[in-house]
């Protein structure tokens, strides 16, 4: 019965379990735990919340879970339901980035390591839609899938005690906004007005995993009209 | 209200955190020792998620602007309320312009203060517990008011306290196997459970990092949830051990996972503290 489960399965934890896939994370993939992940929601009344990294999930459970090969037979079941042929459409949100030096600290080092020039190396950043693929590390920090292979580059020998929210920066094979203040170790080159962790809010972050990303080049000006909207709490921000 | 005079070394508010928003990246959090936590607030009668004041190390000085009810648990920090001994596991009438203050940790590292009522910082995502980036202060720093209501204090009835003393002196660390224990090799595994580890002095709520490694075959993982009490080893060996403010997510492989009960007792060690991780069933 066991063997027929087409992912891993650990109880890590008396309430909590992890399920896990074999391969490389993709689209299709990511589609596939957005979908599972609804509809264990939908049918296990105990969990309470469901995380994801790339190829696994982890359910949160309200009590100790029981009936062991019960749960697996019910999740065999939810996984091999197809889905509906349907195809939702996937949302683009459009994040103004400011690549200008005084938000740029690493963007000339960091082009000269990759032998280009940083025209080039904008170009590049901007041209790409990135898909969230979950959350992690910091509140409302997307790790997104995407960034060309031209501009993967070694995270920094020394991470930075203080890297300022909004910082858009690359790291080994991938681009991110850091949502808070934090130490980081990734070159630094731009910086959005968009926050992306706000505590305060229902929903504290706009993105969500299965969405997109795109950024757009903007001047020093705009960046800073944009940021005095954010003050203001008139900004608006929207997708595709 | 009371007055931060001193803030202590690692004082901050705690409640039981925040469960439920963790695929958005939000730490759990929430109070290191929740035993010691719980505690204080059934001292006072206090509904369970009240959030209370958590001391690392060597604690702070406090002046009291409003009279209340307070109740130490956890390690002993010589607790003096205008100069004199108070005890703990006990409830403690507190008056006007009172002052508090605590001294360095023993048996135990982190005491808890609950106030009648509850610490009443403002909640955000349903929880009061101080984190960067989440609530406006992520500990408690100098001249900071700490709010509290006034409220009528029953003594509750059947609350017995035997304070475990010998707690801060146990060794052995419960733990189940985490996703990826069965790729360490037999060695590797006897040696995870039978060598004696130490805590590095790389130490916070957020991890502990061990003085001891582990060597291991492991390959990389696709980065995946984590949660407090994961055990994770990075490729060089290194053994870290995820602590309540631990981030959602995690690279390294996940060796074990450290029972609710073997959190609270790591909770209350340090730098240089040994142990030993024994092997339970889930």
């Amino acid at each position: 019965m066991t063997n027929r489960l087409p992912f891993r399965f650990f109880i890590t934890h008396p309430k909590v379990l992890v399920l896990e896939w074999d391969g490389e994370p993709n689209d299709t993939m990511l589609q596939k735990l957005i979908e599972f992940k609804k509809r264990i929601i939908k049918e296990f009344d105990d969990v309470i919340q469901i995380t994801q990294g790339y190829l696994s999930l982890m359910l949160f459970h309200k009590i100790k879970v029981q009936y062991i090969e019960d749960y697996k037979n019910r999740l065999y079941f939810l996984y091999g339901l197809q889905s509906r042929p349907a195809v939702k459409k996937v949302k683009v949100w459009q994040i103004p980035v400011c690549y200008e030096e005084t938000y740029a600290p690493d963007l000339k080092s960091l082009a000269s390591k990759l032998n280009l020039n940083t025209t080039a190396l904008i170009e590049k950043h901007v041209s790409a839609r990135y898909r969230v693929y979950f959350i992690g590390f910091l509140p409302g920090f997307l790790y997104l899938n995407g960034l060309a292979k031209e501009l993967e580059y070694s995270r920094k020998e020394k991470p930075l005690s203080n890297v300022p929210q909004g910082s858009v920066a690359i790291g080994g094979k991938q681009t991110g906004i850091y949502s808070i203040d934090s130490p980081g170790g990734w070159h630094i080159i731009g910086k959005t007005p968009y926050p992306f962790f706000e505590p305060h809010n229902k929903k504290p972050c706009f993105a969500q995993t299965g969405d997109s990303v795109q950024f757009i080049s903007i001047a020093k000006s705009e960046y800073l009209q944009l940021e005095m909207q954010r003050l203001q709490g008139t900004l608006k921000i929207s997708h595709l | 209200m009371i007055e931060v005079l001193h803030p202590g070394i690692q004082s901050s508010i705690q409640d039981l955190g925040r469960m439920g928003h963790q695929s958005l990246g939000v730490p759990i959090g929430g109070a290191m020792d929740q035993n010691a936590f719980n505690l204080s607030n059934r001292l006072l009668n206090n509904p369970l998620h009240s959030a209370v004041l958590e001391m690392g190390f060597k604690g702070p000085k406090l002046l009291f602007h409003k009279s209340t009810t307070v109740a130490l648990t956890g390690a002993d920090m010589g607790a003096r309320l205008n100069g004199h001994e108070i005890p703990n596991f006990t409830p403690v009438e507190i008056k006007e312009k009172d002052l508090l203050e605590f001294g360095n940790a023993h048996r135990g590292k982190r005491t808890y203060m609950a106030i009648a009522g509850g610490i009443q910082t403002p909640e955000i995502l349903n929880s009061r517990s101080q984190y960067k980036g989440i609530t406006s202060d992520s500990k408690l720093s100098k001249t900071k008011l700490i709010p509290f209501d006034m409220v009528k204090f029953d003594s509750p009835k059947g609350v017995r306290i035997s304070p475990r003393i010998s707690e801060s002196e146990e060794m052995m660390i419960l733990a189940y196997k985490g996703p990826d224990f069965n790729l360490l090799s037999e060695i590797a595994k006897i040696k995870l459970c039978q060598n004696i580890f130490s805590i590095s002095n790389k130490n916070s709520r957020m991890a502990y990092i061990l003085e001891e490694k582990l060597s291991h075959q492991i390959s990389s993982i696709w980065t995946g949830p984590v949660i407090p009490g994961t055990v994770q080893c990075t490729p060089n060996g290194t053994l870290i051990i995820l602590m309540r403010d631990a981030q959602t997510t995690g690279g390294y492989p996940r060796i074990l996972q450290v029972t609710d009960e073997g959190l609270n007792l790591l909770a209350q060690k340090s730098t240089k503290d040994c142990f030993q991780f024994q092997l339970s069933a889930v």
